[in-house]
């Protein structure tokens, strides 16, 4: 009969040996959970970036800390922060989608509407241009005044187009904003009726 | 300006001037009140061909567009 002697290193060895597989199964886990969460934001990130950045942060934090535990050799951790972001991601390219329609539509609406103030605003500038006199309410220099306002919001709005056109619509919905208000003022400064989608918002 | 009255319709972004014409008024008047000149009142002839026929025929009501 073999002594107890025998048993003690061979028990030690299956155990190690036990330790060491369950440790690697952990850490394959984990690599693979990390890999999954990287696909899948790096497969959306640029898009959601350019449509939700603030957002789009936490993602890049997650997938961080999920890789500075495994360097740690905390696979337990790096795997249960590493599992929950495909799913993360998935709720972002939704919202992403979202704001995305959400922009296009304000776009489209401003591009229907702030043409119109900008035809009017320069027909009503041409017009006074040639006048002798000028209305009640209008001097010279504040119509000049309209002028330089009327130009700069053209020229705002060409920039607005173009920074849709390539692409970057917080840019030019941005751009439209302004674009939207100096027409307002010139409109106002001239004595014209603001259309009611353009009106500021009353006070209080 | 104050007979510039609101557009209302479908089309919030409709930037149109209107002007309803009250009794009194030509459009020689109507002209210097938006332009500060009675002789360009044929800008807003021309603005409502579809409605005036004669520049010195308008009615009390009539909503005149102002270029």
């Amino acid at each position: 009969m073999k002594s107890k002697k025998f048993w003690v290193p061979v028990l030690l060895v299956v155990f190690a040996l036990g330790a060491a597989a369950c440790g690697s199964a952990k850490k394959e886990a984990a690599t693979t959970a990390i890999k999954a969460a990287e696909d899948s934001w790096n497969a959306v990130k640029a898009e959601v970036v350019k449509y939700i950045p603030d957002q789009a942060k936490g993602v890049d934090d997650g997938i961080k800390a999920a890789k500075e535990n495994f360097d740690k050799g905390n696979f337990d951790a790096a795997l249960e922060t590493a599992k929950v972001i495909p799913d993360r991601v998935k709720a972002l390219v939704a919202a992403a989608a979202a704001k995305k329609a959400e922009m296009a539509k304000a776009w489209e609406e401003m591009s229907g509407g702030l043409p119109k103030m900008l035809d009017a605003i320069k027909s009503r500038l041409d017009i006074l241009s040639q006048s002798r006199k000028l209305p009640a309410g209008l001097d010279k220099e504040k119509l000049e005044g309209a002028k330089g306002g009327y130009e700069t919001a053209a020229k705002m709005w060409e920039e607005a187009k173009a920074a849709f056109a390539g692409g970057n619509a917080t840019d030019a919905l941005a751009k439209g904003k302004t674009v939207k208000e100096k027409a307002v003022e010139v409109m106002t400064a001239l004595g014209m009726q603001v259309p009611a989608a353009a009106a500021p918002a009353p006070k209080g | 300006m104050a007979g510039e009255e609101k557009k209302q319709g479908a089309d919030a972004w409709d930037a149109t001037q209107w002007h309803v014409v009250e009794k009194g008024e030509t459009l020689s008047k109507i002209s210097r009140k938006y332009y500060g000149d009675p002789n360009l009142y044929m800008k807003i002839f021309e603005a409502n061909k579809d409605v005036l026929k004669n520049p010195d025929l308008i009615k009390i009501g009539q909503k005149l567009r102002i270029p």
